[in-house]
């Protein structure tokens, strides 16, 4: 195993959320269309067959379960966040002086109160002054009110993620200037150790 | 808080999965060796995000697996210094507070970085903040009344900015032979990736605090 690049770009909550729920989706399409091919044999009578079935990933799905209720927990602005709506958002912070790391974090919080906005940028006041309203008011609308449009406009981002995944990423270099003197080097033997003996199947 | 790292890797795929599609197949085993694991000095696998390369499938002496050398992407939660993240409030004791963000736990808040004053009530197993106040010790902040102190309660969900974060690796490596023949589990062994945490700022700490908040109190600071 080789680590190529630890950070090569940053994900938005939303876009990991998005993953999450797609592979969910996938998973619960696949054990139903087991269950139904197993019910249609047994009901025609044919003896049981051999058919490879999918090993569950146990790892994988618990990490699935656990990520998505904590980004779908009711104090994460996911809920009321669509695809679209970030997309405009970063084309909307695009017009202030923002470093990407602080967009993402804008993207992430979704502040609408100004002392989670002094949190996420540093000097605030110095940089941006009278803007911050408007920021405010920028983040203000990108959520919308309730969640019950989410249903059909999930099937919608589902689409528009396949077609444009890596849009909304954001390119780490700029963040590595933000996160200062942050010790990013890699040791590759220790890695090789990291994951145990999982390893020692490679070549 | 998350991010794509680059991986290269060469995976086996067994034959029982041969009637799969090769890189649904790969990605299976894939999430299978990564999901939910700790890589040093990378952070906590989420799962796999695409593959980008793939490498023909190679049948090798000995096995009837087919192996791949592949390079992929992978998501993975590793919240870069000073991201502000949310959370929840785990437990607290003498020493800090550990928080969770349900699918990684090993989030901690030392006492330096809690906001000053601040001390710990041993009754109600917390940490509560005293704000304004002119007491230094423990002692005296333990004098107040019980109405005055702002409590940070398990389960109450904390806004947090990363300070610092920390990998171990404690592989045993290969047992000695002058030891013995039974080695005991003597230490505790580390958690692989610790983040440390800091709400010793105005804005952050429980999100109830700065509900209601006017940016007046930030000036007074």
């Amino acid at each position: 195993m080789e680590v190529v690049n630890q950070r090569s770009a940053l994900l938005s909550n939303y876009e990991v959320l998005t993953l999450l729920k797609e592979l969910e989706s996938d998973h619960l399409a696949k054990t139903r269309t087991a269950l139904r091919i197993k019910k249609e044999e047994e009901a025609a009578g044919l003896p049981r067959s051999h058919a490879p079935q999918e090993e569950v990933l146990e790892n994988l799905r618990t990490i699935e379960v656990e990520a998505i209720q904590y980004l779908t927990a009711d104090y994460q602005p996911t809920s009321r966040q669509s695809d679209a709506s970030i997309t405009q958002l970063t084309r909307n912070l695009a017009h202030y002086d923002l470093a990407k790391a602080e967009k993402l974090q804008i993207v992430n919080l979704a502040p609408t109160e100004a002392v989670e906005l002094y949190v996420i940028v540093e000097e605030l006041e110095d940089r941006l002054g009278d803007k911050m309203q408007d920021i405010l008011n920028t983040v203000q609308a990108s959520l919308s009110d309730t969640a019950s449009l989410e249903g059909q406009a999930d099937a919608e981002d589902q689409e528009m993620y396949h077609e444009q995944p890596a849009q909304l990423a954001f390119s780490a270099e700029d963040v590595e200037g933000w996160v200062d003197d942050h010790d990013f080097v890699h040791e590759e033997g220790n890695l090789e150790d990291a994951i145990g003996d999982v390893d020692e199947d490679a070549e | 808080m998350f991010v794509l790292s680059i991986i290269k890797d060469t995976v086996a795929v067994h034959p029982q999965h041969f009637g799969l599609p090769p890189e649904q197949a790969i990605t299976n085993e894939l999430n299978k060796k990564y999901a939910n694991k700790v890589l040093h000095d990378v952070g906590l696998c989420i799962c796999v995000f695409d593959i980008s390369e793939a490498g023909e499938g190679k049948v090798r002496y000995g096995d009837g697996f087919l192996w791949y050398k592949v390079s992929f992407r992978l998501v993975v939660f590793r919240p870069f210094a000073s991201e502000v993240i949310v959370a929840k409030v785990k437990s607290s004791d003498e020493d800090g507070i550990r928080l969770s963000v349900g699918f990684f736990d090993d989030i901690y808040i030392p006492v330096m970085w809690l906001p000053e004053p601040c001390a710990f009530d041993p009754n109600e197993r917390a940490h509560f903040w005293l704000p304004g106040s002119e007491a230094k010790t423990a002692h005296e902040l333990l004098d107040s009344a019980t109405d005055d102190r702002m409590y940070i309660d398990a389960n109450e969900i904390v806004r947090v900015r990363v300070e610092a974060d920390e990998f171990y690796d404690d592989e045993p490596g290969p047992p000695k032979a002058t030891d013995g023949v039974q080695q005991l589990h003597l230490e505790n062994r580390r958690a692989p990736y610790t983040i440390t945490c800091s709400i010793a700022e105005q804005g952050l700490g429980p999100v109830a605090w700065w509900k209601q908040a006017e940016v007046e109190t930030m000036d007074e600071s």
